[in-house]
């Protein structure tokens, strides 16, 4: 049997939903051994065209063949059994479960009376996550390890599944510098392999450092299809946007820092958790944005949750404004003025059930009733007014807000907050798995809310990003303060000497031997 | 992974308990019902006229200490132990201990008592406790039928003399056991079912309120009725039988569907009180009159023999639950060494329209 | 809604259409096809009569049901609602010597103790709803039985003209239903508090960290359940006319949890259906009354009642996948 020209391919491929046109005659091919970027904006019908070639979802229209033969993947385990793996965006394994019972869930090595045989498993998965720049105890279960070190193994479990093509959706959204580059390396081992990737991301680095052939998807049509060395950058964001690329651009240069020295509006001090953090202290003035830098794990979050009261806190204070906040109560930080937007926007932002309406006034309902009645001309004008403002696309405010994309969920959320008039905004990585035009979008509505005098904490696993809408930034490491950078030393350069820096504090050990408990993905970062 | 302060549980369960234990006491300590200040009879006056009993009845074969092994003792000097099944929340039970209570009072023998509480495993534990404090008879009111080799077998090594009423225990008599007092729940059905045929002259339609289903009083009360009937009123036709387990609430509930679906019935044979009483509420609620629909009932509670003496319940069979004289005849008799049956069958009166207003005080 | 693609209603397409359309409507076919099918085999079914005793038998399970959809849309389930009825009962009967209103009043106080109860465990110690109910459940009828030990008699002639008195031919015991039915659909619907139970119930982490008071909902939403189910046992009791702790609300739990499964409710949180939940009632007291009035074995009964249970699990199951 000759090699096929094409391992996966669909063609003439469209999908409904219900008022959505999700998919329109589309064409997708992938060849072995090539690295097929698949690119394009929200609502292009990325995440529906994955869906149809893993059997998820099965097509209107249109004809699926896989290895030359027409093919139907009734669900997404057929799929993966004729060896297609998918590496979702969110984790998708058992996060009680050890992390070498994950790896090799449903094909453990098993001893002669047909047990498993742990000690081969373990040795095995630490052999296979070592290739993946993991070194962490296997035996822990999964949720002990960072978001990025899951996806690593979530990766090593895919790939070792004799899989034919491997569909990458946004791999690297929250994997470290380091790891992104083993990531890149098993890519290219793959595409020796024969394997072929299909690589679904929004960083343009990331896309020109490993991808061969590029398609272009927009508003559920195909747009282009190409060898990405023809096609470059300034096209590419084109074609995905469909408008002349000034429009996209953004002022990189932010508020200069100079009149920040006034009364903070929020003042954190001495934030303590077991584990967690150590003392952390920061202000932010208002009209500022405060970067707050770090590796994954490094306290961020953390930070961040502490002060929006839903984290509780052995120590320290919070200040808005000048007026003391009770730690430890999301009620009591919403009231005095605090806004969160959390890291995990699916489980810990949106309702998903709930409509976009009910969302935006999820938060502010109390303020929109009298007598324990929702006053709904109130609810629609409060709507009406952040859906426009903040350009929310959907097809109508009752819309369920989990059928939204990622963007328009975060602009959702940022709105229910915005209807609080907060005084200080806590933004967790607000533009992660969105794609470029609503992260332009998202950060230019951050500059635009600094500039009306709010104070701003930004946390980004974008480092460009971070640095570029930042006034200053807080750099943490083990949940504790280690640099603060401001004017002109707010650069990247700066930032990644101010992480990589060795730290002072006594307790504090060799970064390439992780021994603290809490730091399973500093072990992922620093391993060899 | 939820953020839950844990600084608050320890109080929070201090509430929770507090509250409870206050709701409690609020709960009984001013309670006032309905029959406070109206002062209802609460003891049966006349219960004497209930004990006698029809040994010849049933099985002949019967048993002696000696066929037994043990020795004769006076009952007068000895200790009863007595293991009564299920709480006294029900007549039935209330007038059973009642009865055992009063018998060894007026005899002025020693009667140690214990409830199981609907328990087997506490059943078993109880008679051991009797028989470890020293009982040197047993009176045994069994909540399941098997399970008892256990105890059987630590009683039988003492050469404990058991008697069980009111229900069997699978093992053999005058071996494991002396005798078994208790109601033909058949012949219950039987009378029942004459019962019904005067009360509609042979001919009609009858509905049937079974109790609990895979209860053999069910079983036995149901085939009873129905052999009867068959026997001595072919134009008695059952149409209509569904389960009322044994409660007035599904009983009345069970009765509000039937006299929809088939208006033209004429009788209604509840095998307990309690649901012919639901069912008299269902016949109310339906704008019946008193007698339009023939009841019957088995088991002689104060309630249903009222509802004679009202109009509503045309016959009630009785369930003799007053075991007390009979068991401690039973023993006295087979401790001095006499022959006793080993199933004895206790004596069901019964109570009409003749008898009812009359007899009311012996209703328990 | 939706703009170009309008699926069509009554005919479902596909498979996935299918299921969907049975979730939402499934519930008022089973009692349209019970209804016709007992007007063309049921002899007297079209009577007002009849209507009216089905009515009342549902009564007291509707309102139960009630607190139950309040309860499984915050991803709970109130196992304690059959004991609280027991409850109910009993203090009615220790109290009525105080007039019907102040035996009610220390009913609805004593459910509302067992809701807050149930609430405080499930908000606060973060014990498992199933759990935390359950221990209730078995504890309160207890104290049901030990308040009154068995059956008593009521006579009071307020009771028995609630229990089977009516209003221009409604009778009071159905009024009091619709009544609470509507006013649960108006609380789910329009109030803060509704809202909040919907979020609660559909993302709890998202709904604490938009600041919502989480713990008070839940509280409020047992105790609801509470109350309701106190209500509930004294309607029951004024029916009777009388207390029988031992055997009211008996599995009341089930035929609740199966009202608002039945009626579309998502057993994992974040829906609340009314509508759906007076149908699945209906639907079971349909069933009832077709198997009694057609005489069929108790055993039957017993299995119709798991089949629909099976159906409706199922049919959860397919709303959880989506």
């Amino acid at each position: 049997m000759s090699a096929p020209a094409e391992v996966l391919a669909v063609r003439g491929l469209t999908k409904r939903f219900p008022g959505v046109l999700a998919l329109d005659d589309v064409t997708f091919t992938v060849r072995p051994g090539e690295v097929h970027a698949l690119v394009g904006e929200n609502g292009a019908g990325k995440s529906t065209l994955i869906k149809v070639l893993t059997g998820v979802y099965q097509p209107d229209q249109g004809e699926l063949r896989y290895r030359g033969e027409p093919a139907v993947f009734g669900t997404p385990l057929r799929a993966q059994q004729a060896g297609i793996s998918t590496i979702y965006q969110e984790v998708n394994l058992v996060p009680l479960m050890s992390v070498a019972r994950n790896l090799y869930l449903g094909r453990e090595p098993r001893t002669r009376l047909g047990l498993i045989d742990f000690g081969r498993m373990h040795r095995e998965a630490e052999r296979v996550l070592g290739d993946y720049g993991v070194r962490v105890d296997v035996r822990q279960p999964l949720r002990h390890l960072g978001v990025g070190a899951q996806q690593m193994v979530a990766l090593a479990r895919a790939v070792s599944v004799n899989a034919r093509v491997v569909i990458m959706d946004e791999p690297t959204s929250s994997l470290e510098p380091r790891e992104v580059e083993t990531l890149f390396g098993v890519i290219r081992r793959l595409r020796e392999q024969d394997i072929a990737v299909v690589y679904v991301s929004h960083r343009m680095e990331e896309l020109y450092a490993v991808c061969d052939t590029v398609t272009v998807l927009r508003d559920g049509r195909h747009v282009h299809t190409g060898p990405l060395a023809e096609t470059d950058r300034l096209t590419l964001v084109s074609l995905m946007l469909g408008r002349p690329l000034g429009e996209v651009g953004r002022q990189t240069t932010a508020t200069p820092a100079g009149d920040h020295d006034g009364e903070p509006v929020l003042h954190a001090e001495g934030l303590t958790r077991p584990h967690q953090l150590r003392d952390v202290s920061l202000r932010i003035h208002p009209g500022e944005v405060l970067g707050l830098g770090g590796l994954l794990g490094s306290g961020r979050s953390e930070t961040a949750k502490a002060i929006a009261g839903a984290l509780p806190v052995t120590g320290g204070s919070v200040t808005v404004a000048g007026i003391s906040v009770r730690t430890g109560s999301t009620p009591a930080a919403i009231r005095a003025g605090i806004s969160l937007l959390p890291e995990d926007r699916k489980a810990e932002g949106i309702v998903p059930g709930l409509s976009v309406r009910e969302n935006i006034a999820l938060a502010a309902l109390p303020r929109l009733s009298r007598f324990g009645l929702v006053h709904e001309a109130r609810v629609d004008a409060v709507v009406e007014t952040f859906m426009k403002r903040l350009r929310i696309k959907a097809s109508s405010p009752h819309q369920k807000v989990g059928e939204l994309s990622g963007g328009n969920q975060q602009k959702v959320l940022l709105a229910r907050w915005l209807a609080m008039h907060p005084k200080v905004l806590l933004l967790d990585d607000p533009t992660r798995g969105i794609d470029v035009g609503a992260k332009a979008e998202v950060q230019k509505l951050i500059d635009e809310l600094a500039e009306q005098g709010l104070g701003v904490l930004l946390i980004s696993s974008d480092v460009e990003e971070l640095i570029s809408g930042s006034d200053r930034v807080v750099v943490l490491k083990d949940g504790a303060v280690v640099a603060e950078l401001s004017g002109d030393d707010v650069t990247e350069d700066r930032l990644m000497r101010a992480i990589a820096a060795p730290t002072t504090a006594p307790d504090d050990t060799s970064p390439t031997i992780p021994t603290s408990p809490t730091s399973a993905e500093e072990a992922a970062v620093h391993g060899h | 992974m939820k953020p839950i302060a844990p600084i608050r549980r320890t109080s929070t369960r201090a509430v929770i308990v507090a509250g409870l234990v206050a709701s409690l006491t609020l709960a009984t300590g001013c309670a006032k019902s309905e029959d406070d200040d109206t002062d209802t009879p609460t003891t049966p006056q006349a219960e004497a006229s209930q004990v006698v009993s029809t040994p010849s009845v049933g099985s002949g074969e019967t048993c002696t200490i000696d066929a037994y092994g043990g020795k004769k003792i006076d009952l007068a000097n000895a200790t009863v132990g007595f293991s009564q099944s299920e709480k006294e929340a029900n007549p039935f039970r209330i007038a059973e201990t009642a009865s055992i209570k009063a018998e060894a009072k007026s005899r002025g023998v020693k009667l140690l008592t214990a409830n199981a509480q609907s328990q087997f495993s506490k059943q078993i534990s109880d008679v051991q406790d009797l028989i470890s404090k020293g009982a040197d008879v047993l009176v045994i009111a069994p909540l399941n039928s098997d399970g008892w080799d256990p105890v059987l077998r630590q009683a039988s090594a003492k050469k404990i003399p058991i008697v069980t009423i009111d229900r069997q225990i699978n093992a053999t008599a005058c071996k494991d056991y002396v005798s078994f007092i208790g109601s033909d729940f058949t012949e219950q059905g039987r009378r029942a079912a004459d019962q019904m045929i005067e009360a509609t002259g042979g001919k009609g339609k009858v509905a049937i309120l079974l109790g609990s289903p895979g209860n053999n009083v069910t079983t036995q009360r149901t085939k009873g009725f129905k052999d009867q009937l068959k026997a001595k009123a072919p134009d008695l036709e059952v149409v209509f039988e569904q389960t009322g387990e044994f409660t007035r609430e599904k009983g009345q509930s069970v009765t509000e569907q039937l006299i929809q679906s088939k208006p033209d019935i004429t009788g209604i044979y509840a095998e307990n009180d309690e649901m012919g009483l639901g069912a008299v509420n269902a016949l109310k609620g339906a704008g019946k009159k008193a007698g339009d629909v023939k009841i019957v009932t088995i088991d002689g509670t104060r309630n249903a023999v009222q509802g004679i003496v009202d109009g509503w319940i045309e016959g009630v069979v009785e369930s003799n639950p007053r075991f007390g004289p009979l068991a401690f005849q039973t023993l006295d008799s087979f401790t001095k060494g006499e022959e006793v049956h080993q199933n004895i069958i206790i004596q069901d009166s019964e109570y009409t329209a003749d008898n009812a207003e009359a007899d009311l005080g012996k209703a328990y | 809604m939706a703009t170009d693609v309008v699926p069509r209603r009554g005919v479902p397409a596909d498979r996935a259409q299918l299921v969907q359309w049975m979730q939402e409507y499934g519930v008022y076919l089973g009692v349209t096809v019970l209804l016709l099918f007992n007007v063309a085999f049921t002899d007297h079914f079209l009577s007002t009569e009849n209507f009216r005793t089905q009515a009342v038998q549902v009564a007291p399970v509707l309102i139960v049901a009630l607190g139950m959809a309040l309860v499984i849309g915050t991803e709970g389930v109130d196992l304690s609602v059959g004991s609280v009825m027991a409850l109910s009962t009993s203090l009615l009967s220790l109290y009525l010597g105080y007039g019907p209103l102040a035996a009610l009043l220390v009913a609805l106080v004593g459910g509302a103790a067992v809701g807050l109860a149930n609430g405080a465990l499930v908000a606060f110690v973060g014990v498992q709803p199933i759990v935390a109910t359950l221990a209730l459940m078995v504890g309160v009828r207890g104290l049901a039985l030990v308040l009154l030990p068995q059956l008593e008699d009521v006579h009071d002639p307020t009771m028995a003209t609630l229990g089977s008195g009516d209003l221009v031919g409604i009778p009071y015991v159905v009024l009091i239903a619709v009544a609470l039915a509507l006013l649960v659909a108006f609380a789910v619907r329009r109030t803060t508090f509704g809202r909040q139970l919907l979020a609660v119930g559909d993302s709890r982490p998202a709904a604490q960290l938009a600041g919502l008071p989480v713990r008070r909902v839940l509280i409020v939403v047992y105790v609801c359940s509470g109350v309701l189910a106190a209500v509930a046992g004294f309607l029951a009791t004024a029916r009777l006319s009388a207390s029988d702790p031992t055997s009211l609300g008996n599995l009341m739990e089930l035929s609740a949890i199966t009202a608002v499964v039945v009626g579309g409710t998502s057993l994992s949180g974040g829906r609340v259906r009314i509508g759906g939940t007076v149908a699945g009632a209906a639907l079971i007291q349909l069933l009832n009354a077709t198997l009694i009035k057609h005489n069929l074995s108790p055993s039957w009964t017993q299995i119709a009642q798991a089949a629909v249970i099976v159906v409706a699990v199922y049919a959860a199951r397919e709303r959880g996948r989506r």
